[in-house]
């Protein structure tokens, strides 16, 4: 679900914006991942740029990463989901790995564009 | 000897037929450094050596002497952290682009100053300057670029710890002050890991000011150099931090470490820089002997050197110890002695230092002296590391620098009797301290 999907060209509170996000909330639900508690960056593949992100958070988001992922791991094993008022909220949802990650492959891009010339 | 005669006339065959004819001396007026203030306090001078390469200082008063007991040991972190990431270029970036440019920026610290100095071509400045602005006014402390600089300061304690001599300065300086100048210039064991961004930060913008900065180059032009400060070191207003005064206090460090040899100070206040007795003590330096002058050789021009040769037979060195800082100093003799013949060692050594202080020494003595001390600054004026520092470090304790002629001057206007009434002073409040350690 990211942002870069749908850029927003319409001015907040419009109708065309009003529709794309009744269409985001609806998409995020239907993920169905906030139903185990947790967020977008808790679900992103872990691939060398994302596990260095990972490594760079700061301890208290960390552990909170950690948290939420033991909680679905273990919801996952007993087949069970969270009562609807633990979901969390679209509104909720922080996307905490972002600039970490942003600035990873900034970094190695740096490092592929020097190494070209 | 008729052989020698016959070359002789050879030569001067020789001459004649070459027709050498030395080239008229072109009177280019030798450049004196420039120095001025721009408005933000920064201090700008340089001096143009004609040299095909630039050497930038940018002398900061953030030595180890303005740490707080919150933060001992940020000097050591600061210095190492030089490389990272700042807010204009990525550490990958700056190293990068140091190297293709073939410039080098290196980091040393003192008691007293943050030197960064930058070595590049002179065409190669406009480049490369952009790394030496962003690393001092700009850097970006992050929290993993710190934590992986762990393992770098350990290295640096350990290499520190393997020689005895840097572990005997910093237990004086600890043992000799109550404050600032006793904090050492590595990171204390107990603050290894402790050092967080909000301490690299807070001392950044404590000490980090424009008013508290020299920017000093031999090979670029002044006016380069002054653009260069007000366009990027300027922004930083404010006085900073008022450093603590150093209070002296005496006293006696024995470390115990095992082993066949003996490594002792003992010192007592000296002067501090710039005041007229520093040169004394200078000059006391040299009179008592400060290292030799030929290799291997029997130091025969060290006072101490030769008292100690009558008190024992094995080996041993010895050397005058001075070092002066902006509000104090300090001055005494520094002795390596096997384990057993320690005693005897020491007291020749004080036997020396005595017989100098009650007058006990000749005008040739006073004389040689002085022309070590002289041929000792100038010489080391020759080499442009030595002259930056020098540029540097008077610029930012005086606003201005004062040329080698001036210096030599101030040497020779020492008088025997300056030397015993700066001994006397001292030596007669008995503040001595001894640092030992059995290595």
């Amino acid at each position: 679900m990211s942002s870069t999907v749908c850029p927003r060209l319409s001015p907040a509170g419009s109708a065309t914006s009003r529709l794309l996000v009744g269409f985001r909330k609806w998409y995020y639900n239907a993920c169905g991942f906030n139903k185990l508690g947790l967020m977008r960056d808790d679900t992103i593949n872990e691939d060398s740029d994302v596990k260095e992100a990972i490594r760079r958070l700061p301890e208290q988001v960390y552990n909170d990463r950690m948290f939420r992922l033991k909680r679905a791991l273990d919801l996952s094993m007993k087949q069970q989901i969270l009562p609807k008022d633990q979901w969390t909220k679209y509104e909720e949802d922080v996307y905490y790995l972002e600039p970490y990650l942003e600035e990873v492959i900034h970094e190695r891009k740096e490092k592929e564009e020097w190494a070209k010339n | 000897m008729a052989f020698i005669l016959e070359t002789l006339f050879t030569h001067t065959e020789c001459f004649s037929q070459r027709r050498c004819y030395a080239a008229a001396r072109r009177s280019e007026a030798l450049t004196e450094p420039l120095v001025s203030k721009l408005p933000s306090g920064l201090l700008v001078a340089s001096l143009e050596n004609y040299s095909p390469v630039s050497k930038i200082g940018l002398f900061v008063k953030a030595g180890s002497r303005f740490e707080t007991a919150e933060n001992l040991g940020v000097t050591h972190i600061l210095r190492l952290a030089s490389n990272l990431t700042t807010k204009g270029a990525s550490a990958f970036r700056i190293c990068q682009g140091l190297e293709a440019a073939g410039a080098s920026l290196s980091v040393t610290s003192s008691r007293e100053h943050m030197v960064y100095s930058l070595d590049c071509l002179r065409d190669d400045f406009d480049g490369v300057i952009e790394y030496l602005i962003n690393v001092t006014t700009a850097p970006d402390f992050r929290p993993w670029e710190l934590s992986d600089l762990q393992p770098r300061v350990r290295i640096d304690k350990a290499v520190a710890d393997q020689s005895p001599q840097i572990g005997v300065l910093e237990k004086l300086h600890e043992a000799a002050y109550k404050n600032a100048l006793s904090n050492s210039l590595y990171c204390p064991d107990h603050m290894l890991g402790k050092i967080s961004v909000d301490h690299l930060q807070q001392f950044f913008a404590n000490n980090y000011t424009s008013a508290r900065m020299a920017l000093v180059g031999l090979g670029v032009s002044h006016a380069a150099l002054k653009q260069v400060g007000e366009q990027f070191f300027s922004t930083r207003a404010g006085a900073g931090a008022a450093g603590a005064k150093a209070v002296y206090r005496g006293g006696e460090l024995r470390v115990q470490s095992g082993g066949g040899l003996v490594h002792a100070l003992l010192a007592c206040e000296g002067a501090a820089a710039g005041s007229a007795e520093a040169n004394a003590f200078s000059v006391l330096q040299r009179l008592l002997g400060a290292g030799p002058h030929i290799k291997r050789g029997s130091n025969i021009t060290s006072k101490l050197s030769q008292g100690i040769a009558k008190a024992t037979a094995q080996p041993f060195d010895a050397t005058a110890f001075s070092a002066t800082y902006s509000d104090s100093g300090l001055f005494g003799v520094y002795v390596i002695s096997q384990a057993d013949s320690a005693r005897e060692v020491i007291n020749a050594a004080m036997a020396q230092v005595t017989a100098v202080a009650e007058g006990r020494l000749t005008a040739d003595d006073l004389t040689r002296a002085k022309t070590q001390l002289k041929t000792d600054y100038l010489m080391s004026l020759e080499s442009s590391e030595a002259l930056l520092e020098e540029l540097g470090v008077q610029v930012l304790s005086s606003g201005a620098y004062s040329s080698p002629q001036s210096v030599i001057q101030n040497i020779d206007s020492v008088t025997s009797g300056d030397l015993v009434k700066s001994q006397a002073s001292r030596f007669s409040s008995k503040i001595l301290r001894l640092c030992s350690e059995d290595e």
